[in-house]
């Protein structure tokens, strides 16, 4: 196990795609490991408090992480813990593993995520489980699941896995969803725009499009792309 | 000085075909021996190296609104990173590349000449300060005149005289090279959302057709005397069946003759080459179309070669890239350049499995095989059918059977039924491939400093690890796609830019334009301009681009 404590406020944001992988190497080798700091190439130990415990392919970012991007980037297993808040691209193309956030994390939280779990023990901000930029398709598989709030285009171009938010989301949820599901247990606006499929459970109220029409599974569509995505109350 | 020693030299302008020899350089110009002193020399041991020509690509989309908007649509192809800033520039790109990468990826091929393929005139000074920003290459754009209102009029009142004085003012204007016609007339109709679909429909809105519009402009372009025939990209492209358009085209350049050069330059071919009804049952008319071209000896085409992976669909053919946009889903970007032309732009990946794509590479491999290696060039038509850094795979496929034989076997047999390419047992030798790459574009765009290593060429040159005397084409497809891949040295006008593949020296090549206003009466047309202009979000002042606002501008005077 990797525990990983910042030595100072970051003016700048940081860089650094740290997974469960460095659990894997030595304490030496973890303090080396090269890291963005604005636009200089710098080694974590310069920026960072690193100590090993024991083998256990875990990594524990203690303090705050705001600033750091990329944290569990493409990671396929071991586990991570953020006793704190976590910055911009958390989790992205992650394919196993387990992170656990138990402050806030930023934008494009798990963007095209393909298995794995993320929880988040406060709020999300935008862009949960899409895709990144560009790109035609979002997260495919795996879990997000966030005890606070998220903020807008939740699980945008999804095409499979589940996305769970205990309290309320924004606008534009499941835009061009083609599979997969996402549940809001509390309230949300404009809901699956462009949606071609999967399932959109919400417990509260939401704004829904006019281009869904009524029926027994709920409210299905968007007929303006022949979709075939469910709107239901959870 | 340089001094390029015991090279083995291919030169098609020059028919050198595989000779020892050496090569002086003086003041970034080719010279003989006699006029450089030795000892002063910079001594480049080239030995059992192929020196040829530097690469002259005449048709590219490399600056200007298209490919700017197509950077704009695509984030993602923007996270290749390619150099990181230090000595050099930063670049990125996957396909759609930034401007320095453009000019780096080029010298590293051993490339020295590139043209900008499609400029709006109204968007000239974008597209020169794009061009300015492209560094290593010598470049030049081609002004768009297919579907511009003026040029109509001056076609519907078939006024040879006025059509002149456009053309000449239009380029000067732009700072343009030549006289380029997209789809000409469809255009216009995509104004109202139609197109044409054959050479004899009538334009909406105005009395002209097609074939009118393409015969003037031949007429228009050759009493001028540009040094670049009229450069067309036919109607239907994209549209099974679409051969037969082609070869009416392509039939329009008889009666008239050039000494010097081809009467039409027919471009990216292979998108013009479909047979068939619809996309079900697309066949190639790559074989009717060489029968055409090669039986003629007044038209070239290039080929269009489409590459397997990342690609953007960008031509100022606005009515097919909303019918690609709606074949495949893709995003898509329409432009609407006022009363001159328009453009559409499609993000597309070619599969090898997807039996129209695989349908379209073999066409364009068909056409290169087939056509007379005097009157095809090699090109990608970047970014539309690839990226022009995979051209030495283009090279390699020509020349070796095997290869193609290999290639064939991973692409979708749908090609093996519709095409003749796997029975084509052509094998184009190197002469003919550094034909097609050098002397061949650079005759075609006539530039005669450029495309060979005679005395008084521009002193672009490539060397190549690669000894043609020892080299089986047909056998070392591999080696000989290595070496064209990254060139052992590039070397522009007299100074050495690239090395191995890795960029050693920035340099900014001259932009050419052409001036043939003394060949006209600019009154005969001013009027009409000026008339004109009441339709323009500009006035006629604030039009165009002065020659003092580029980077480093060569003014080729016709007289």
């Amino acid at each position: 196990m990797i525990v990983i404590k910042p030595k100072k406020y970051f003016e700048v944001c940081i860089e650094a795609e740290l997974t469960p992988e460095l659990a894997t190497k030595s304490l030496e080798d973890v303090k080396k490991f090269r890291v963005y700091y604005g636009n200089r190439v710098v080694e974590l130990g310069e920026l960072f408090e690193v100590e090993k415990i024991g083998e256990e392919k875990k990594l524990v970012l203690e303090g705050d992480f705001s600033r750091v991007k990329w944290i569990g980037a493409r990671m396929v297993d071991g586990e991570i813990v953020v006793k704190g808040s976590v910055g911009a691209n958390c989790g992205a193309f992650m394919k196993g593993g387990r992170i656990v956030i138990e402050g806030n994390a930023d934008d494009w939280l798990g963007i095209e995520m393909a298995g794995g779990e993320i929880i988040v023990k406060g709020n999300a901000a935008n862009l949960v489980g899409c895709a990144y930029y560009g790109d035609a398709v979002g997260m495919t598989a795996g879990k997000i699941i966030i005890e606070g709030n998220a903020g807008n285009y939740i699980g945008e171009k999804m095409n499979g896995g589940e996305i769970i938010i205990k309290g309320n989301a924004g606008d534009f949820v499941g835009t061009e969803m083609r599979a997969g599901v996402i549940e809001i247990h509390g309230s949300c606006g404009f809901v699956g725009g462009d949606m071609r499929g999967g399932e959109i459970r919400i417990k509260g109220s939401f704004d829904l499009l006019p281009s869904f029409r009524k029926t027994e599974k709920g409210w299905v569509g968007d007929v303006n792309v022949k979709g075939e995505g469910i709107i239901k109350s959870l | 000085m340089l001094w390029i020693k015991n090279g083995i030299v291919i030169d098609p302008k020059n028919k050198i075909k595989a000779e020892k020899m050496d090569i002086f350089v003086k003041n970034g110009k080719i010279v003989p021996e006699r006029e450089v002193k030795k000892e002063e020399c910079k001594v480049i041991d080239a030995s059992g190296k192929l020196v040829v020509a530097g690469g002259v690509d005449m048709h590219a989309h490399i600056a200007g609104s298209k490919i700017n908007t197509g950077r704009t649509m695509r984030p993602e192809e923007m996270r290749v990173v390619r150099n990181i800033a230090g000595k050099f520039r930063a670049t990125v790109g996957r396909v759609l590349l930034t401007a320095p990468a453009i000019g780096y990826e080029y010298a590293k091929m051993g490339y020295t000449t590139s043209f900008e393929a499609a400029q709006p005139p109204i968007g000239a000074l974008h597209t020169h300060e794009e061009l300015d920003a492209i560094p290593m290459i010598d470049k030049a754009a081609l002004p768009v005149f297919g579907n511009w209102h003026l040029v109509f009029k001056c076609i519907e009142e078939k006024n040879l005289e006025k059509l002149k004085a456009l053309i000449a003012w239009a380029i000067e204007r732009s700072k343009g090279f030549g006289v380029k016609v997209v789809n000409p007339g469809g255009v216009e109709a995509w104004m109202y959302g139609g197109n044409v679909k054959s050479l004899d429909d009538q334009v909406p809105g105005f009395n002209v057709t097609p074939r009118e519009i393409i015969t003037m402009l031949i007429k228009a372009n050759e009493e001028l005397g540009l040094p670049h025939s009229v450069h067309l990209h036919c109607n239907n492209l994209g549209v099974p069946g679409n051969f037969q358009t082609t070869i009416e085209s392509i039939k329009l350049a008889k009666g008239f003759s050039n000494s010097k050069r081809q009467i039409l330059h027919v471009t990216h071919v292979q998108f013009n080459a479909y047979a068939g009804s619809s996309w079900r049952d697309a066949a190639s008319g790559a074989a009717e179309i060489a029968k055409v071209v090669n039986s003629m000896d007044n038209v070239t085409i290039d080929m269009g070669q489409p590459i397997f992976g990342h690609a953007t669909a960008m031509t100022g053919d606005a009515p097919f890239q909303f019918t690609l946009h709606k074949l495949t889903g893709a995003r898509w970007s329409n432009k609407d350049t006022e009363v001159e032309t328009g453009a559409g732009i499609v993000p597309l990946v070619y599969l090898p499995n997807n039996p129209v794509h695989a349908l379209q590479w073999a066409i364009g491999l068909e056409l290169g095989l087939l056509v007379d290696s005097n009157k095809v060039a090699l090109t990608t038509d970047y970014p539309n059918g690839g990226p022009f850094t995979e051209y030495p795979y283009v090279m390699a496929m020509l020349m070796s059977r095997k290869m193609r034989e290999g290639e064939l076997s991973r692409v979708n047999a749908y090609v093996q039924k519709t095409t003749g390419l796997a029975s084509i047992d052509v094998e184009k030798t190197l002469y003919e491939v550094i034909n097609m790459t050098r002397s061949l574009p650079a005759k075609i765009l006539g530039l005669e400093n450029k495309g060979h290593l005679g005395i008084g060429a521009d002193a672009d040159i490539a060397i190549y690890n690669l000894n043609p005397l020892e080299t089986d084409t047909s056998k070392d497809f591999e080696k000989v796609y290595k070496a064209f891949k990254s060139a052992e040295y590039t070397i522009k006008a007299g100074e050495i830019i690239s090395r191995n593949g890795e960029i050693v020296k920035e340099v900014f090549g001259r932009t050419f334009w052409v001036d043939a206003r003394k060949r006209v009466d600019m009154e005969a047309v001013m009027g009409d301009i000026k008339d004109y202009f009441q339709y323009y979000s500009v006035q006629l002042r604030n039009y165009g681009v002065e020659e003092r606002w580029i980077k480093r501008p060569e003014r080729l005077e016709v007289v």
